[in-house]
C-alpha cells in the first residue's frame, strides 16, 4: 500500500537522539564555548606584546573613549543607585530592629555596602549599560564586515577592539566601585542620622571600626575580577556574531546574562574566601 | 613561488557548501586573477582566504612568501605586505567619519611607514581625491552617505596604504556609470602596476573583458580556468 505521508513517523521518532547523545553534544558545545572564551582573552592579552608604538597609541585612544563612556558617563546613574541603596539598607535595618545601636548600624553599613552591594551593584550597572553596548557594537561591526575590514588594513582586532575595552571596563569598574562605596555610605549615613540622630557618633564609630586594611585587597580583587568578567565576556559574545545582524540581539543578551551570572558567582567565591581568611564580618 | 600570492591545497567549507576543495593556484607578483562564479558559491570567502582574513580548514596561503596570522594581521604589514581590500558593502568603520576611516590604517602603522600627522592627513586626502570624494563629505559618517560614496571611500582606504596586494569584491556592483568608471580607472591602474598583485571577484562580463586577465570560475569548491579576450 502506498503511504499517505512522505515519511514514516515511527522512524522519525526512533531516530531522535538519546539522552546520552544529547548530554554529550551539550558537553562538547560547552567545552568548545569555554575554549573560544579563553582564546578571546588569551589573544587580547598576547597582543600586549605586539610591536608598534603608533598602534599602541591608537589602541590607547580607543581605551580612553571607552573609559569616558563606561566611567564618566555612568556617574549620574551610579550616584542615584548608590545613594538610594545605602539609604534603603539603613531604613530596612531600622524597621526590622529599631533597637539596634548606631555603632552596629555603621558596621552593617560597611559590611553590606562596601563589601557586597557596591561591587555587585557597580558590576550590574556597568554590565547593563556598557556590557550591552560593547556586545552590540562589536556584534554589529562583525556582521557589517567592519572587523574584517580592520584586519584587511593590518589592524589587529584583539589589540584595537578587545584589549582597550577590557582595560577600560576594569579601570571604570574600580573607579565606580570606589565612588559607589562613598555615595552609598554617605546615603546610609544621612538617613542613619535622620532615623538614629542620637547615636550619630556611634554610627560614625561603627563605620570607622568596621573598615579594615584587608578591605583594600578585597576591593581590588573584586573590582578587577568583575571588570574583567564584564569586558571579556561582552567582547567575546559580540565578536561571536558571524554574518547576520539578526544574531546580534540574542548573542548580546546571552553575553550580558552570562556576565551577570558569573559576576554573582565570582563575588560569592571571593566573599567566602575573604571571610575564611579574615574571620567574622563584624569585629567584636 | 615566493613573490605574489600562492595558494596550496586550500580547503574551506561552510557546512555542506564547499568553498575550496584542496585548491592550489598562484598569482605572480604584478599579476591579476579574476574569479567569477554564481551567487553563493563562495567568491567573497575565497577572497577572504586569499587575503588571510579567514583561516582555512587546511592548506596554506602565502603573500610574498609570508603566511598570514588571522589574529595578528599587522604581522604581514611588518613583513612588507600591504593589503588593500574592497568589500562588497564597503566595510567602513561606522563610528568613524570618512577621513578618519581612511586615516585609521595610516595612523596605526605610522611608525612603520615613518608618517607624521601632516603626512597622514595629506595621504588620506590624496586617496580620497583620487576617488572623487568631495571635501564636504570628508567628515560625514558612513551611515549618512550613499552606497556609491561609501564604496569609493572604502576604495580610498584600500589604496591609501599603497598596497602591494589588492583584493576587490564585486568592485562595480550597485554603482552608477560615473562611480563605476572612477573605480574602474583605479582598478586598471592597479592591474598595470608591476608591484601590485590583484584578485578581483566579479560576474560583470564587461568588467572581466576590460580587465582582460586570467579568469577562473569558482564552482563547487573548484577553480576552473576560463579565457576572456582583453578589450582595449
Amino acid at each position: 500500500m502506498r503511504p499517505s505521508l512522505g515519511f514514516d513517523p515511527r522512524t522519525t521518532a526512533a531516530s531522535r537522539p538519546s539522552l546520552l547523545f544529547s548530554l554529550g553534544a551539550w558537553g562538547l558545545d560547552a567545552l568548545f564555548g569555554l575554549g573560544a572564551l579563553a582564546r578571546t582573552l588569551w589573544v587580547a592579552v598576547a597582543s600586549l606584546t605586539a610591536p608598534g608604538r603608533a598602534a599602541r597609541a591608537v589602541a590607547f585612544r580607543v581605551m580612553l573613549a571607552q573609559l569616558y563612556f563606561t566611567g564618566y558617563e555612568a556617574i549620574l546613574v551610579v550616584s542615584a543607585v548608590a545613594l538610594f541603596l545605602g539609604a534603603t539598607i539603613i531604613v530596612q535595618i531600622q524597621l526590622l530592629a529599631p533597637a539596634i545601636g548606631g555603632e552596629l548600624l555603621g558596621q552593617i553599613l560597611v559590611t553590606v555596602v562596601l563589601r557586597e552591594v557596591a561591587p555587585l551593584g557597580t558590576a550590574f550597572l556597568v554590565a547593563g549599560r556598557s556590557g550591552t553596548a560593547i556586545a552590540t557594537e562589536l556584534g554589529g561591526m562583525k556582521a557589517d564586515q567592519e572587523v574584517l575590514a580592520l584586519a584587511s588594513i593590518g589592524i589587529d582586532p584583539p589589540r584595537y577592539l578587545v584589549l582597550p575595552r577590557i582595560t577600560a571596563v576594569i579601570v571604570a569598574t574600580l573607579a565606580l566601585m570606589a565612588y559607589f562605596i562613598v555615595v552609598g555610605i554617605a546615603g546610609g549615613y544621612s538617613v542613619g542620622w535622620l532615623v538614629a540622630a542620637p547615636s550619630f557618633d556611634a554610627l560614625r564609630a561603627g563605620v570607622a571600626r568596621s573598615l579594615v586594611w584587608s578591605d583594600v585587597p578585597l576591593y581590588l580583587v573584586k573590582g578587577i575580577g568583575l571588570g574583567l568578567i564584564i569586558g571579556w565576556f561582552c567582547c567575546h559574545f559580540g565578536l561571536s556574531v558571524q554574518t547576520s545582524p539578526t544574531e546580534v540581539p540574542p548573542k548580546a543578551s546571552r553575553g550580558v546574562m552570562l556576565t551577570l551570572l558569573f559576576c554573582v558567582i565570582y563575588n560569592a567565591i571571593v566573599t567566602t574566601l575573604f571571610y575564611a581568611i579574615v574571620g567574622s564580618p563584624v569585629p567584636v | 613561488m615566493d613573490e605574489g600570492l600562492s595558494v596550496r591545497d586550500l580547503t574551506f567549507r561552510y557546512g555542506d557548501v564547499h568553498i575550496a576543495d584542496d585548491e592550489s593556484f598562484d598569482v605572480p607578483r604584478g599579476g591579476t586573477l579574476v574569479v567569477t562564479g554564481g551567487n553563493g558559491v563562495g567568491k567573497s570567502t575565497l577572497l577572504y582566504l586569499c587575503a588571510g582574513l579567514v583561516a582555512p580548514h587546511s592548506g596554506v596561503v602565502t603573500l610574498n612568501g609570508h603566511v598570514p596570522v588571522v589574529d595578528r594581521p599587522s604581522h604581514l604589514v611588518r613583513k612588507g605586505v600591504r593589503i588593500g581590500f574592497l568589500f562588497q558593502q564597503g566595510g567602513l568603520v561606522s563610528n568613524l567619519n570618512v577621513l578618519a576611516n581612511v586615516k585609521l590604517g595610516l595612523r596605526y602603522h605610522a611608525d612603520l611607514f615613518n608618517l607624521t600627522d601632516k603626512a597622514i592627513d595629506e595621504r588620506a586626502k590624496e586617496a580620497l581625491d583620487r576617488v572623487r570624494i568631495a571635501d564636504s563629505e570628508l567628515y560625514a559618517m558612513p551611515a549618512h552617505l550613499s552606497f556609491g560614496t561609501r564604496k569609493r571611500a572604502a576604495l580610498a582606504r584600500a589604496i591609501a596604504l599603497q598596497p602591494n596586494f589588492v583584493f576587490l569584491d564585486d568592485p562595480d556592483a550597485g554603482l552608477d556609470t560615473m562611480t563605476a568608471k572612477i573605480v574602474g580607472d583605479i582598478l586598471f591602474g592597479l592591474r598595470d602596476d608591476p608591484e601590485v598583485t590583484s584578485v578581483v571577484c566579479t560576474n560583470h562580463r564587461a568588467l572581466i573583458e576590460a580587465i582582460g586577465c586570467s579568469t577562473k570560475e569558482l564552482c563547487a569548491g573548484s577553480l576552473l580556468a576560463q579565457t576572456y579576450r582583453r578589450v582595449e
